[in-house]
């Protein structure tokens, strides 16, 4: 597969068009995203103010840019990315059924997720709370833990978890009745907070606290932070300057991820803004390479 | 490579001034990720700063005594004592900007 120059990872307004002047200006792009571009974008009713397509409907605008990218001779690579990691010069991105891509520079233009981190959850993160059971199962031996899921395809984790831990408690965000090992307590409690209580965690649920070692929350979305360990968030965004450049070097944010308002046309035109400075980020390490 | 600790020994980790220690295991993906990450570190850090591997199914008195709750977990050792701990996979540069302040 070899290195990109420039990964992007999103198919909406953001991502099509950082992928379009990455492609112009001679660079080897690889787009991550969707075949069917972006829900956001399909599922608007009359847009008003897109230049140049007064009151397309979303569906339009959706072809539009499908015909753009096609003329382009632009692929979308349909796949989710999960993890980013930063090696220094180059960043490895982890894909579905752990498919590895590598380019030297990283556009975010996942837009933004919905749902909020519970209170109290970030500051614990690998202090007690965790998304990956079967990273972090091993050091529950003998101990006891929580596990928040928000669909059935996270039960084989706390399945895992179960054959480590002494004792699993799980809440399932969901409606189906979960089909788990014997040893899991099935809770049915709405989680609220959570806060550290000396050497354990407690969870605060609509209806009393537990006292557990430990905390999984295993859900679909994935936070900016979550998603490129090391990056700095402004709240539930990426923290960007005027050039879409963000703390790491050779990462830059652009459309909803990065910020309000939430608009197509603002939105392209960051992709623009963060394809240019990724152009200038490259350019920069060939010449000081030589 | 670093240097492996084995059967839950700290002593060469106690004799250094300045010793990062990644707690890492065979099962987990982002701790395969740190590993070039911290070779290239320990090579630019050689003669500063000595890095050790230890894996905590292999040491798990270790894990227990410095807290280790998620992995990759770096601890930062100054005089065999512990001062800080970065968790989680963390970018290149990140990391060396985490050793460099605590150094001197
Ligand atoms: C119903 C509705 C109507 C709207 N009307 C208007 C309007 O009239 N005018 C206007 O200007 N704005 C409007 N908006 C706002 C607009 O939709 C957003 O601002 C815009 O879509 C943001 O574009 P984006 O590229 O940043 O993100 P998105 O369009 O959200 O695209 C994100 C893309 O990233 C992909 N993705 C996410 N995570 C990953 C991952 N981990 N790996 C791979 N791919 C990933 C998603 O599949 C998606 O393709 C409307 C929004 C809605 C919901």
């Amino acid at each position: 597969m070899g290195r990109y120059d420039i990964a992007v990872i999103g198919t909406g307004p953001a991502g099509l068009s950082a992928a379009i002047t990455g492609t112009v200006r001679n660079k080897k792009v690889l787009l991550l995203g969707s075949k069917d571009l972006s829900l956001k974008v399909t599922k608007a009713h009359k847009i008003a103010n897109y230049l140049g397509l007064p009151n397309a409907g979303g569906e339009e605008l959706s072809a539009a840019f499908q015909k753009h990218i096609d003329e382009m001779g632009i692929e979308i690579t349909e796949d989710k990315i999960n993890a980013i990691y930063g090696m220094g010069d180059y960043y490895v991105l982890q894909g579905g059924e752990n498919v590895m891509y590598e380019a030297t520079s990283v556009i975010l233009a996942t837009g933004v997720v919905a749902g909020k981190p519970f209170p109290g959850e970030e500051e614990n993160l690998g202090r007690g709370v965790s998304y990956c059971a079967t990273c972090d199962a091993a050091l529950y031996r003998g101990k006891n833990a929580v596990v928040i899921a928000y669909a059935p395809k996270e039960e084989p984790e706390a399945d895992f978890l179960a054959e480590m831990a002494d004792h699993v408690y799980y809440i399932p965000m969901y409606k189906e009745e979960p089909q788990l090992s014997e040893k899991i307590e099935i809770v049915r409690k709405k989680p609220v907070s959570m806060e550290r209580d000396g050497s354990k965690m407690k969870l605060v649920t609509d209806d009393g606290e537990i006292l557990t070692d430990g905390i999984f929350i295993l859900r679909e979305a994935i936070s900016p932070k979550q998603l490129v360990p090391g990056l700095v968030t402004d709240g539930p965004h990426v923290a960007v300057d005027l050039q879409m450049k963000t703390n790491l070097p050779g990462c830059f944010a652009c459309g909803d991820i990065a910020g309000t308002p939430y608009q197509y046309i603002k939105a392209a035109g960051q992709g623009n803004v963060a394809a240019l400075s990724a152009v200038s980020y490259l350019d920069e390490l060939k010449r000081r390479s030589k | 490579m670093l240097k492996e600790i084995l059967n839950d020994n700290l002593d060469e980790v106690k004799g250094c001034e300045y010793a990062v220690v990644d707690f890492n295991a065979t099962w987990c993906g982002p701790c395969k990720m740190m590993a070039p990450v911290l070779d290239d570190l320990a090579n630019e850090y050689a003669g500063k700063v000595e890095f050790f591997g230890c894996d905590v199914d292999e040491n798990q008195y270790l894990a227990q005594e410095y807290g280790i709750m998620s992995i990759p977990c770096l601890g930062f050792f100054k005089n065999g004592e512990q001062l800080d701990q970065s968790i989680g996979f963390k970018p290149k540069q990140v990391i060396a900007a985490w050793i460099e302040g605590h150094l001197n």
